[in-house]
């Protein structure tokens, strides 16, 4: 990861703490311009095991983040609208669990254990690069990897078993969110490029979410998100990108 | 072409808006003590991400958390900066290049390449002064705004062009534009560069080591052909430049306000523990011909300390050209002539020898090697190494 962290610093002439972070945002948004990918969510090759009770799941605090799309494309991050966003996000995703048979147990940081703090950050990172491996080349077909073309077996390792045994949760469930919304200026080139015949994007919502068991660390289900409209801002649309993300999961 | 040339007047029409509206550097007014931005604004935005960005350092593994280095480098932020002190967060970050970098949320990075090559604590203390004028004087969300103004003025600009059907003009528009874009970062360091020297100046630092930091780094770099090996030079005005203005306003502080205080001694005591760490990552960026010259500039201050002599021998074997086996075996002698050298000589040595086939001073070597350490890590290693000669 330094290599790619000295190619990106001497690319974008500045130091970069995050190549991992950097990436993903770039595999996302490249994403999003390829057309050419499946739609369908994706599930580990073995099916759920059959549950007496509901299940618990913990969800991991949603990585979402609201911009402005500014007249050259530039997001301008938002603070007052990824609030609003996180917060309806958040209760969405409650209300479908309760609709399924499941519950949802917020995670929580541990205090004052800064190694316990330690390891789950770690695992996070763990699934920012798997999750963004799976959406770089399971959704793309010119990247295809020739092990993984008739399999989806990808795992976080027995280290998410911690979550488990601190949380008593059966799975885990992780949530990437990033909407713009076009700018006044924006507006007007997307207009005046549709004069023209560009058809200039002005405002995106892309994200993926996974799920992952708890027992062992593999990610049982994955689905991403790609859509031109939708506005987190507001509790509505936020349930249904939620319920759009969450289609077929399987609890 | 009436239709082409209405609709180019249509869209500079729109490119003159966005340039009023794209804020201009220089008009910030200095973030207030304890200052938070308000949730609506494209600060509060940049200060988020920036959270964000500190949360994944934070856990990054790379942050040195020990408390008396961390102390010792808080300590000179608030000298410098009373007022600021609380609102300045600092993370020590294992990377071998000189560099320290200011988010506009306060979070400061401190690269221990930095901290290596600092002389002494006025150095370092110019250096996060520096950093300091880019918090006190929101660099961060001015750049951002005259980014966001001059790419969308690009936008407007190559729209109009492409509409009038000159597409050159266009291009010339985009290297205006970016010329423009790299002057305001310029004309912001050189802000930068004057509230830190302001700052270690009236906090009774010597100010004459702001330009002896520029200088000895100034030194390193024109020792190899190798363009923008410091990542801090970028978009930095050239050292010779710097070099010439703060030898300018050295001569102006007042004798009364001219400090005498470097703190060589506090300095070299604060890192001493992780010099043999901090030279062993610098050496693995294979950058030699700078390396050299760091090394030998710290054994021309302080030619006792065995670390120096053994890492310039480590160069020298890691570069291999002509002569530098019996380069590195010199220093390492030289190291081992000295009180408390690191064990490692003896290992690095006997290599060198058995490399250069003398089996017999190798075997010695790698014999006092395991004396030294009796239980190392590569123990079995070397006996095999012993078996062979």
């Amino acid at each position: 990861m330094n290599t790619v962290r000295h190619i990106l610093e001497r690319i974008l002439r500045r130091p970069i703490a995050h190549p991992a972070r950097e990436l993903l945002a770039a595999a996302l948004a490249a994403i999003a311009l390829s057309g050419c990918v499946p739609n369908e969510a994706l599930r580990s090759s073995s099916p759920l095991p059959e549950r007496v009770n509901p299940s618990v799941v913990l969800l991991i605090k949603p990585d979402v983040q609201l911009s402005v799309m500014t007249a050259s494309g530039l997001e301008e991050p938002n603070a007052e609208w990824t609030a609003a966003g996180q917060a309806n996000v958040e209760r969405a995703l409650g209300q479908l669990m309760r609709e399924r048979n499941a519950s949802l147990i917020p995670y929580v940081e541990p205090q004052g254990d800064p190694d316990k703090l330690g390891r789950h950050n770690q695992l996070m990172k763990m699934h920012q690069a798997v999750g963004s491996t799976i959406l770089v080349h399971k959704y793309n077909q010119a990247l295809a990897l020739p092990t993984k073309t008739e399999r989806f077996d990808w795992t976080l390792g027995p280290g998410a078993r911690q979550l488990r045994q601190e949380s008593g949760a059966d799975y885990a469930l992780f949530v990437y969110l990033r909407d713009s919304y076009a700018s006044a200026g924006r507006v007007a080139v997307v207009f005046v490029g549709a004069l023209f015949g560009a058809a200039i994007p002005g405002g995106i919502q892309v994200g993926f979410a996974s799920l992952v068991d708890l027992r062992n660390g593999e990610v049982v289900w994955f689905n991403r998100l790609v859509s031109g409209t939708g506005d987190l801002r507001t509790p509505e649309p936020a349930r249904q990108a939620v319920d759009s993300l969450l289609t077929d999961l399987p609890l | 072409m009436f239709l082409r040339i209405h609709l180019a007047i249509v869209v500079c029409f729109a490119l003159a808006a966005c340039v009023t509206t794209g804020g201009s550097p220089g008009a910030a007014s200095n973030i207030a003590p304890g200052e938070r931005p308000e949730i609506t604004t494209d600060e509060a935005g940049l200060w988020m991400a920036s959270e964000d960005v500190e949360r994944q350092l934070v856990s990054s593994g790379r942050v040195i958390t020990d408390p008396a280095l961390n102390t010792y480098v808080k300590q000179i932020i608030c000298r410098l900066s009373p007022e600021y002190c609380e609102d300045i967060r600092v993370y020590i970050v294992r990377t071998p290049h000189f560099n320290a970098s200011m988010h506009p949320n306060g979070f400061m990075q401190v690269w221990t390449g930095l901290m290596l090559r600092a002389e002494n604590e006025a150095q370092l203390a110019y250096v996060l002064g520096h950093e300091l004028g880019h918090y006190l004087r929101r660099h961060g969300v001015q750049q951002w705004r005259t980014v966001r103004g001059t790419a969308s003025a690009m936008t407007f600009f190559r729209m109009a062009a492409a509409a009038a059907g000159a597409g050159y003009v266009g291009d010339i528009g985009y290297l205006v534009a970016m010329g423009a874009l790299f002057s305001y970062s310029r004309e912001f360091e050189r802000e930068a560069d004057d509230v830190g020297f302001d700052m270690m100046a009236s906090a009774g630092y010597e100010p004459r080591e702001a330009t002896r930091i520029w200088q000895l780094l100034l030194a390193e770099k024109e020792s190899s052909d190798e363009p923008d090996q410091f990542i801090f030079f970028a978009t930095h005005p050239s050292k010779e430049e710097r070099i010439d203005t703060l030898e300018t306003r050295a001569k102006t502080i007042p004798a009364a306000l001219s400090g005498s205080d470097t703190g060589t001694e506090t300095h070299r005591a604060a890192i001493q523990s992780y010099l043999s760490e901090w030279l062993r990552d610098d050496l693995r960026n294979r950058r030699f011909a700078p390396s050299e010259v760091m090394l030998n500039r710290m054994i021309a201050a302080r030619s006792h300390v065995p670390e120096f002599h053994f890492y310039l021998g480590e160069l020298y074997r890691l570069r291999g050209d002509d002569g530098d086996a019996e380069r590195a075996i010199s220093s390492y002698l030289t190291a081992l002539e000295m009180t408390d050298p690191p064990s490692d000589v003896h290992r690095s040595l006997g290599l060198v020898h058995w490399r250069n086939g003398r089996h017999a001073e190798a075997r010695t070597a790698f014999e006092n090697y395991l004396r030294a350490v009796p239980q190392a890590d590569d123990k079995a290693m070397i006996e095999s190494y012993l078996d062979q000669l």
